[in-house]
């Protein structure tokens, strides 16, 4: 009986893709620009991590927490300089510009590291669970404790927070909320940041599991796509719902149909998704077809 | 019709005719280079016309392009074919690739939607490659052998040469004539004004399809001419990297502009060859090149060329 | 012979709301009628029922005796509708010549084979388009714009533009948007003309969307009044004018 512990293993990659889907939502809700850039922001944190832990040999939580901060950063520096500019401009320059954007990352991550092999070491034992017919490995537990633990704190600071509340306003209307006072432009900033730096975890419990590659935000980028084409392109619960989803579809489809799928499972969605329903699960339509 | 256009014509004709001499001065990786530039120019046309001229934002140019490569490469290798023979297959599979990428656009897909859906696509491509061992030799990938046009070898850079130089020139007047016609007329309508030119009687759907499979057509043959040049072909080459250097291609050179995407094809595939031996300096060229290029000169440097000559004006670069 | 137009209890809903309500009436070649009503009456909408921008929720629209309510715009467009929009109808990075040859596309008989080859039906197709868009531009006194971006012409000039390149082809139905937007008082004394040739020398039936009274009382056969939607009167201008439900209608809504 698979079942269970295909489940079971795809929740917790599936929460991996959470983390990442949301953290681009974060980003398209706040400017409504798709960052083809993201899946180097994922790279470039999960690079951070490393360089904060193993490099200057800090203990894991602050190293994780040091490279949130400057991956806060990177993403503000790169909303005001680079997109700010031409947000109002045609879609094909701002798809441009995160791609290229991301490329600049990546190359000054494969110029630095290239040639090396790197891990980011995990600050828990690599130990195993054994739940009824499911097998509970450390990493699953430390991912999915993770991300679950980060949403419920975004989900109350969200809705319970003053803050939370003027991020809802900016989300539901921009000229209402400027209408209102709100800085709409340093909110744009500070959402890049945000989700940056989410995107940032993401990287970190990702290089917990494989080896830190500069590619490795191709692969991050497509799956994030996927994961927020399936719950909906511009939902929140969308981004983590379809996440979750995703990681649970692979590692069955995976199973009982084609190890295929293991790898295709966010193409074929992506694509059959946009085809079929374009607005995902939970969406409004962000996407919009002419 | 006005002088600078006929002028326009003409260039194209005799820019590569005075190239001719060129193989009598350059060494062999002098002349490889200057085959993989004349390689990338029907590969950044046909990207150009989807982009540039359709104004569509599909990213499915490297899926074209490892099309047109590995039919290219199956043919020889399997079945034997010369390499001239195999070039008309590999742009009419790019042509088909087109025609798939094409249904999105049609079921009503834009923007960022199609952008992902086509970079799924190309992703969906390359794994088929690695997956189809049994034709495409895998991750491993594939030796394409040796081949001669009609007796003549083909394995030296000069003959290549003057192969590539007849290909890219075809496909760039082909190309110019495409574009200047209604066809090229009803492209720029539909990424100006997609329901006035329904309004005008363009029947969109018809237009989407055609920029798609020229594009997929003339990208496809840039594959078969990759596949000669480079003897060797792996899912790797058609990556998210590839296609971001196709990227660099039309920016830089000018979006729309049949002359920036010369321009761009020269330039930019200059730079991995300088930049050999230092991994990741490359992209980080091409990402700030392209940076640089949409905060500054967002019409690319055709349009530059063209504040100096009316001979390099294209429809797009009135504003330059 | 059945009339060049026909509406037929054409009804258009989103939601509860009925932006065009159960509207009937027929115009016959050469006749210039004008769709007059207070803003948001609808009148718009009626435009993109018979183009095929907005779907019908009932009745049928007849072209020539065929129905088209369920025809793409394109295929419309080419069976001889042709239309100017209130804003933004134009291409703003073609030229203007290049704006009008795009309303001649369905006339450009030229295969792919031969546009490649640049064969010589291709050429003299491309020409013969050319000379006809020059044509039109000169008709209505703008010759001189044919080579100007069209984002880079005055409100006035763009909409003139736009007209020529809607009578690109001697289309047999054309529907003005409100024509005479923008436009100087020469500008709108060559649109009248040009519009009155059209109807009396060529035949062309014309629907018009028009604020501007004294073009509406000049050009127009017939007026046909909506409210919220509903027709509420379809008869000659100073009959119309005089209607106690017209009146009312536009005084409610002042």
């Amino acid at each position: 009986m698979m079942l269970p512990q295909l489940v079971v293993s795809g929740i917790s990659t599936g929460m991996l893709y959470a983390v990442v889907a949301l953290s681009m939502t974060v980003v398209y809700k706040a400017t409504t620009v798709v960052n083809f850039g993201h899946g180097d922001l994922v790279m470039a944190g999960a690079y951070a991590a490393f360089v904060f832990t193993a490099g200057l040999g800090l203990p894991f939580v602050p190293g994780l927490v040091l490279a949130l901060g400057v991956l806060f950063l990177m993403g503000l520096v790169i909303e005001r300089a680079l997109i700010a500019p031409i947000l109002a401009g045609p879609h094909l320059a701002l798809a441009m510009m995160a791609l290229a954007a991301g490329n600049v990352l990546r190359g000054a991550a494969r110029l630095e590291w290239g040639r090396e092999t790197l891990m980011l070491a995990r600050p828990y034992p690599q130990t195993a669970f054994l739940l009824g017919p499911v097998v509970l490995t450390m990493d699953d537990i430390v991912i999915t404790g993770v991300v679950t633990l980060l949403l419920l704190v975004l989900f109350a600071v969200f809705h319970l927070s003053p803050v939370g509340k003027i991020v809802q306003a900016v989300f539901q209307s921009q000229r209402g909320a400027a209408l209102v006072g709100i800085n709409v432009s340093a909110f744009h900033g500070t959402m890049w940041g945000t989700g940056a730096a989410l995107g940032a975890v993401g990287g970190a419990l990702l290089a917990l599991n494989t080896a830190l590659t500069p590619d490795m935000g191709a692969w991050t980028l497509v799956r994030g796509f996927a994961a927020m084409t399936l719950g909906g392109f511009g939902s929140l619960y969308g981004a983590v719902l379809g996440g979750v989803l995703l990681g649970i579809m692979e590692k069955l489809l995976g199973f009982y149909v084609s190890t295929a799928f293991i790898d295709i499972t966010a193409y074929v969605v992506t694509i059959a998704v946009l085809l079929v329903r374009p607005r995902g699960l939970f969406g409004s339509g962000a996407l919009r077809r002419v | 019709m006005a002088s600078p256009r006929r002028h326009q014509r003409r260039l194209f004709w005799l820019l590569p005719l005075a190239l001719l001499p060129l193989p009598l001065f350059l060494d062999q990786y002098q002349q490889y280079v200057v085959n993989l530039m004349l390689m990338y120019v029907p590969v950044g046309v046909g990207f150009n016309v989807v982009v540039g001229n359709l104004g569509q934002l599909a990213f499915s140019n490297v899926a074209f392009f490892g099309v047109g490569a590995y039919t290219a490469g199956i043919l020889m290798a399997k079945l034997g074919l010369p390499w001239w023979a195999t070039v008309p297959p590999a742009g009419v599979m790019g042509a088909l690739a087109g025609c798939a990428a094409s249904v999105p656009a049609l079921r009503g897909v834009r923007s960022f939607a199609l952008a992902i859906m086509t970079l799924a696509f190309g992703e969906l491509m390359r794994w088929t490659y690695i997956r189809s061992e049994w034709l495409t030799g895998g991750s491993m990938g594939m030796a394409v052998p040796a081949s001669d046009l009609l007796g003549w070898r083909l394995d030296l850079e000069a003959h290549k040469f003057y192969v590539f130089l007849v290909l890219a020139t075809a496909v760039v007047i082909a190309t110019d004539r495409l574009l200047r016609s209604r066809v090229g007329r009803a492209f720029m309508a539909i990424k100006d004004n997609e329901t006035a030119a329904a309004a005008m009687g363009v029947a969109t759907g018809r237009y989407y399809v055609l920029g798609l499979a020229w594009s997929g057509f003339v990208v496809g043959i840039g594959g078969a001419m990759y596949a000669l040049l480079v003897g060797h072909l792996s899912p790797d080459s058609f990556n998210l990297i590839e296609l971001i250097l196709e990227f660099a291609i039309i920016m830089v050179g000018g979006l729309g502009s049949l002359v920036g995407s010369v321009l761009g094809a020269l330039v930019i595939t200059a730079t991995p060859e300088i930049f050999a031996n230092f991994p990741g300096f490359e992209e980080l060229i091409f990402g700030l090149l392209i940076v640089l290029v949409i905060l500054v000169l967002p019409r690319g440097l055709a349009s530059l060329l063209a504040r100096l000559h009316p001979l390099f004006r294209d429809r797009y670069l009135e504003d330059a | 012979m059945p009339a060049l137009l026909e509406l037929a209890e054409v009804t258009v809903r989103y939601g509860g709301l009925a932006a065009v309500d159960n509207v009937s009436f027929s115009l016959e070649p050469g006749e210039v009628c004008a769709v007059i009503g207070p803003n948001g009456a609808g009148k718009t909408t009626l435009f993109n029922t018979v183009t095929g921008n907005a779907p019908t929720s009932g009745g049928r629209i007849l072209f020539r005796g065929e129905e088209i309510q369920r025809l793409p715009p394109h295929a419309i467009a080419a069976r001889g509708i042709r239309r100017t929009f209130q804003q933004g109808g134009l291409f703003g990075e073609l030229s203007a010549l290049e704006n009008v040859l795009t309303g001649l596309h369905t006339g450009i008989v030229s295969g792919l084979v031969g546009l490649l080859l640049r064969s010589r039906r291709a050429l003299a197709a491309e020409r013969e388009a050319t000379r006809a868009a020059y044509g039109l531009l000169q008709r209505l006194g703008i010759a001189e714009l044919a080579e100007r971006p069209a984002r880079e012409l005055s409100g006035g000039q763009q909409r003139l533009v736009e007209i020529a390149r809607a009578l690109a082809g001697d289309p047999p139905l054309l529907l003005l948007d409100e024509p005479a937007v923008g436009l100087s008082p020469p500008m709108r004394a060559a649109l009248e003309a040009v519009i009155g040739s059209l109807a009396r020398e060529h035949g062309t039936g014309i629907l018009l969307i028009e604020h501007a009274i004294e073009l509406v009382m000049n050009l127009a056969d017939r007026v046909i009044v909506l409210n919220y939607g509903a027709k509420i009167a379809d008869a000659p201008p100073a009959e119309a004018r005089a209607n106690k439900t017209v009146l009312e209608a536009y005084l409610g809504h002042a």
